[in-house]
């Protein structure tokens, strides 16, 4: 089992208040599953792949990320996590502007600390599997939503991560171009990704074969296709 | 992340906001430049007054009732006893003491034909002066036991004197007046140059008991004398010292009454003097890299705020803490030490160029180089430091959602 949730807390403290976000999730994705997690604002999906993601931790509960326990590492061991593990792609894209797409897809290697003969070679097969081979030295502001949107993904995949979780994917593309980039995860799933989904949008989550819905925090249906 | 990632990503991102950057350096490089600059001013000065008290004579003893320094009550001089030709003899006596003239002083008007050079000093002594104060004879000879045995009425005159009254002529054997009195010119100085603003080379020679026979006894002796060899000064001087005291009664527990000068006290006085001056000029060129290095605070703290986004992306991808803090770090030690070299390299062209210009000489140190370096260094880390902290703390959920 790639990812195992049993009862993952968050609770913000806002002031003299807590806020529970997610409350009791127990979970566990196998690998090559293409899983949606769906919810309106509030549901606590955001936080969800946050924890998943390994930005945040989580008040309690157990997060066994190839059969690692996550929840209880601190900020450099989450750090590493997500450098190896996880690959994200956002909503807003979230491209370094003053970077070409070579070198943007690059950043992750730099980080992992891969030596420089081996990054160059890695970069060009990614910008290959997207197709931007290219648009390599193009600014992000130079590129269209989609192409942007693939320059991510390619960064997202860099280092060969066990997920890519990707945040309301299509939010900034036009309805074309958001199917383009969804065929694009259909073809990464297919060929051995797993792939985790947050969106709030149905005809989204209805490309992955699973759905987890969430409501107030807790899962409220589990669906396989 | 290895040191040339981050170093080329500083320049990449300092290169790209231009503007932004030369006008942050611009403090620094300022701060840096009147470093320098100061600094090479300073040094210049120091080697060019070092090399005119050379001309004094490195190991002189002048043991005389005044200091060269004059310090305090100077009220109190006035009642010193004088200095004797017995007390000269007394320090030729002691063994640690070689070469030793006493010389005796007046300012008088020399006149040869008609020409007249009012208010030139009039020195008596012996042969040895012109050893220990280091004269050189362009001409003819200096004075010799002989003159002063016999009373000679014999003159070496200065260069300034040699040119104002012969211009083209030779002096030697010419019958000048000193003072009134008649002297023959046996010799002729070599030019010693100037020692901070007057001249050395407005004199005149003459021996000690014809200087006593012409102008009277009344004065105080100076004692020149020089360490025997193989002797150290301290020793000498320490003999010296004990001598005089007690010739002239001190008691043992009042200071003496006398001064025991050596080129030492003129340096250390000059040194002691741009010491201070020099150390005000430091500290106001480091209260400018303190201005400087507040303006490169103010925008490492701006440019974190703005790249808050992009510090949220860079983690999420993988950047550890020490990542992104070393990254801002090295952006401000970049901007701090262009800003350095920029300044570094104006201030030495200024050295250069008031050397050129002006009489006044400037050398660039290495120890100027080092030290704009070490100050744009630290500045750069000094006001780096709590902006690439807080970049480092940043939350990456917040960060990311930051617009």
């Amino acid at each position: 089992m790639l990812i195992e949730l049993r009862d993952i807390s968050k609770i913000y403290t806002v002031g003299a208040e807590e806020v529970p976000a997610v409350r009791g999730i127990s979970l566990s994705v196998p690998e090559e599953e293409y899983i949606a997690i769906m919810g309106p604002s509030g549901s606590g999906k955001s936080t969800l792949m946050n924890i998943i993601g390994c930005l945040d931790t989580p008040t309690s509960g157990s997060y066994l990320l190839k059969r690692r326990e996550v929840a209880t590492l601190d900020d450099d061991e989450l750090a590493e996590i997500r450098s190896s593990e996880i690959g994200f792609v956002f909503q807003t894209f979230n491209l370094l502007p003053r970077m070409t797409t070579f070198q943007n897809v690059e950043l992750p290697l730099i980080y992992g600390r891969s030596a420089r003969s081996d990054r160059a070679e890695r970069v060009w097969q990614v910008l290959e599997a997207v197709g931007l081979r290219e648009r390599a030295q193009h600014r992000p502001n130079e590129l269209s939503g989609g192409q942007r949107q693939r320059v991510a993904i390619a960064r997202a995949l860099i280092n060969n991560p066990s997920i890519i979780l990707a945040d309301e994917p299509t939010g900034n593309l036009d309805s074309n171009t958001g199917e383009e980039i969804m065929q694009i995860f259909g073809e990464l799933n297919r060929a051995g990704n797993t792939i985790i989904l947050v969106t709030h949008e149905q005809y989204i989550a209805d490309h992955a074969q699973r759905v987890v819905r969430l409501h107030d925090g807790a899962v409220e249906s589990d669906t396989s296709v | 992340m290895d040191f040339a990632e981050i170093l080329k990503s500083s320049f990449r991102t300092l290169w790209s906001h231009k503007m932004r950057s030369s006008l942050t350096m611009l403090g620094i490089v300022i701060g840096t430049g009147a470093l320098v600059a100061v600094m090479s001013l300073v040094a210049g000065l120091n080697r060019s007054v070092a090399a005119q008290f050379q001309s004094v004579g490195t190991d002189i003893i002048s043991v005389s009732r005044y200091p060269w320094v004059q310090v305090g009550d100077t009220e109190e001089y006035r009642h010193r006893a004088h200095i004797t030709e017995e007390d000269a003899e007394a320090v030729e006596r002691l063994a640690s003491v070689g070469l030793v003239a006493p010389n005796i002083h007046t300012r008088r008007s020399i006149s040869y034909e008609g020409t007249n050079v009012r208010g030139t000093l009039v020195t008596g002594t012996t042969a040895e002066y012109e050893t220990i104060d280091n004269f050189e004879v362009e001409e003819g000879r200096f004075i010799t036991d002989f003159d002063v045995e016999r009373r000679r009425s014999a003159v070496v005159i200065g260069a300034d004197i040699a040119q104002e009254l012969f211009e083209f002529m030779d002096p030697l054997g010419k019958d000048i007046r000193v003072g009134g009195h008649r002297f023959v010119v046996v010799g002729v100085l070599k030019e010693k140059g100037d020692i901070l603003g007057s001249s050395l080379d407005d004199l005149v020679i003459v021996p000690f008991s014809t200087f006593e026979k012409s102008f009277g006894h009344r004065r105080s002796v100076v004692i020149d004398c020089q360490p025997a060899e193989g002797v150290t000064m301290r020793r000498a001087i320490e003999d010296i010292r004990q001598v005089m005291r007690t010739r002239r009664k001190v008691p043992r527990d009042e200071p003496d009454d006398f001064a025991i000068n050596t080129q030492d006290d003129l340096t250390s006085f000059y040194t002691n003097l741009t010491g201070v001056l020099y150390m005000a000029m430091v500290g106001i060129v480091a209260l400018a890299l303190l201005v400087g290095g507040i303006g490169v605070m103010n925008v490492m703290l701006v440019s974190v705020a703005e790249r808050t986004r992009e510090i949220g992306v860079r983690k999420a991808i993988g950047a550890r803490r020490s990542d992104i803090t070393s990254q801002f770090l090295v952006e401000s030690i970049l901007l701090t030490c262009v800003g350095g070299l920029i300044g570094l390299s104006v201030g030495a062209g200024l050295g250069v160029l008031v050397r050129a210009i002006t009489p006044l000489p400037a050398a660039v140190t290495p120890a100027a180089v080092a030290l704009a370096t070490a100050f744009a260094l630290v500045t750069g880390l000094l006001f780096g430091v709590y902006p690439a902290s807080r970049a480092g703390r940043l939350n990456p959920i917040e960060a990311l959602r930051y617009e």
